[in-house]
């Protein structure tokens, strides 16, 4: 899909992505697993679709298949749409904790950064004629939304699905503007979430209950994992900060200060369960999480 | 907007409106997209006779192809389902809510 030029080689490509992790997903055929499997299908196949339908309508339109000249105002509508159902962006985000949490981790990993990557591929080729409003809006609702529905999670890949939602806000609010600070973001989100997936794997905690008694096998690795949610909070001085810095500074240049505002107060609310997952995962010896009288609930 | 484009656009505006409100069972869900995918390849179809150019010719035989795998893997999941959870019915799959 990367490469591609021709809007049908770019739908071929998403609907082979498509068929290929569904096998991914479903591997160890827990009901659980299977489920998961079976809303990815359904809601994918329903957003390729669009995308065709989209590039028909253009093609009927301007008479061209080329990706970077999508002009026909109502096909950028579908287009985003589209692209929003395959992300995960609001209002189309509601399949993706759960497929999270159905599928295993390494799978889990690859579902929320190598399958995020062509769909940001389309919207970076194709950012100079879609419409900034309804991409502002789509962002600023999966900010909230993920900081909101994350703040009850006891179960890890439902926080990081959560925390993969206000990431694509991030990068959605930006990409009509500068689409290379969008990739940017994609590149260190990719990076932090990679390393969080991999350290969760080799402790193998699902749980915030497995996750406070992680350190006693590998401490020195959990200690990281701290730093590294840290980083995906977006707190200075650590590299999360940067995406988020460059793309504020971006949105006041656009006279959108705003939109920098309310986005950036909307990630406060997943700092704070960054914060809990660093708390519980460095900071606590089990079974007592705190010295004082409020308990978190963790199970 | 002519007739023909008209009818395209509504066939797929209603099989897309199946799709999102299918209340039962899982494979009218399925039959749904099929539809979807039906006319597109008819669209598809009729757009090098509309424009006269030929080369795009053989893009519907590709696009049917990949629609093919797809229902394809849309049925093995139907199955699947129907093997853990009992029945395609999908109020009973809420094992991964919140």
């Amino acid at each position: 899909t990367i490469s591609s030029n021709h809007w049908i080689l770019a739908w071929a490509g998403l609907e082979i992505n498509t068929l290929a992790v569904l096998p991914l997903i479903s591997k160890s055929h827990h009901p659980r697993a299977v489920e998961a499997a079976t809303k990815y299908f359904l809601v994918q196949a329903a957003a390729s679709a669009l995308l065709l339908f989209s590039s028909m309508t253009n093609a009927w339109h301007t008479g061209q298949w080329d990706i970077t000249q999508l002009t026909n105002s109502t096909s950028s509508l579908i287009l985003t749409s589209a692209i929003a159902m395959k992300l995960g962006l609001a209002p189309f985000h509601f399949w993706f904790p759960e497929v999270l949490q159905g599928s295993p981790l390494i799978t889990g990993l690859l579902l929320s950064t190598a399958m995020k990557f062509p769909p940001i591929t389309l919207l970076y080729m194709t950012s100079s004629s879609l419409n900034p409003t309804l991409l502002t809006i789509m962002a600023i609702l999966s900010t909230a939304l993920g900081g909101w529905m994350g703040l009850n999670q006891t179960q890890i890949r439902k926080t990081l699905a959560f925390s993969s939602i206000s990431h694509l806000g991030w990068m959605a609010i930006i990409i009509t503007y500068y689409p290379k600070l969008a990739l940017l973001n994609f590149y260190l989100y990719t990076l932090i979430t990679t390393a969080v997936f991999l350290t969760l794997n080799t402790t193998k905690v699902l749980k915030l209950s497995t996750l406070m008694t992680a350190w006693t096998k590998t401490p020195a690795l959990t200690a990281i994992l701290m730093m590294t949610l840290l980083s995906l909070a977006g707190l200075p001085p650590l590299t999360g900060f940067l995406p988020k810095w460059l793309i504020i500074q971006e949105l006041t240049k656009q006279e959108m200060a705003p939109a920098a505002t309310i986005i950036s107060l909307f990630s406060l609310l997943s700092l704070f369960f960054y914060l809990r997952l660093a708390y519980c995962s460095t900071i606590t010896l089990p079974p007592h999480t705190t010295n004082h009288m409020k308990l978190w609930h963790t199970n | 907007m002519s007739y023909l484009h008209l009818s395209f656009y509504s066939a797929f505006t209603l099989s897309s409106l199946g799709l999102a409100f299918h209340r039962t069972h899982l494979i009218s869900a399925l039959l749904c997209l099929e539809s979807m995918m039906l006319s597109m390849y008819i669209a598809l179809t009729m757009w090098p006779i509309q424009t006269q150019t030929s080369s795009p010719t053989m893009l519907p035989i590709i696009m049917l192809t990949f629609s093919a795998c797809e229902a394809g893997t849309g049925l093995a999941l139907l199955v699947a389902s129907a093997r853990t959870h009992g029945s395609d019915h999908l109020h009973n799959f809420n094992l991964l809510q919140c």
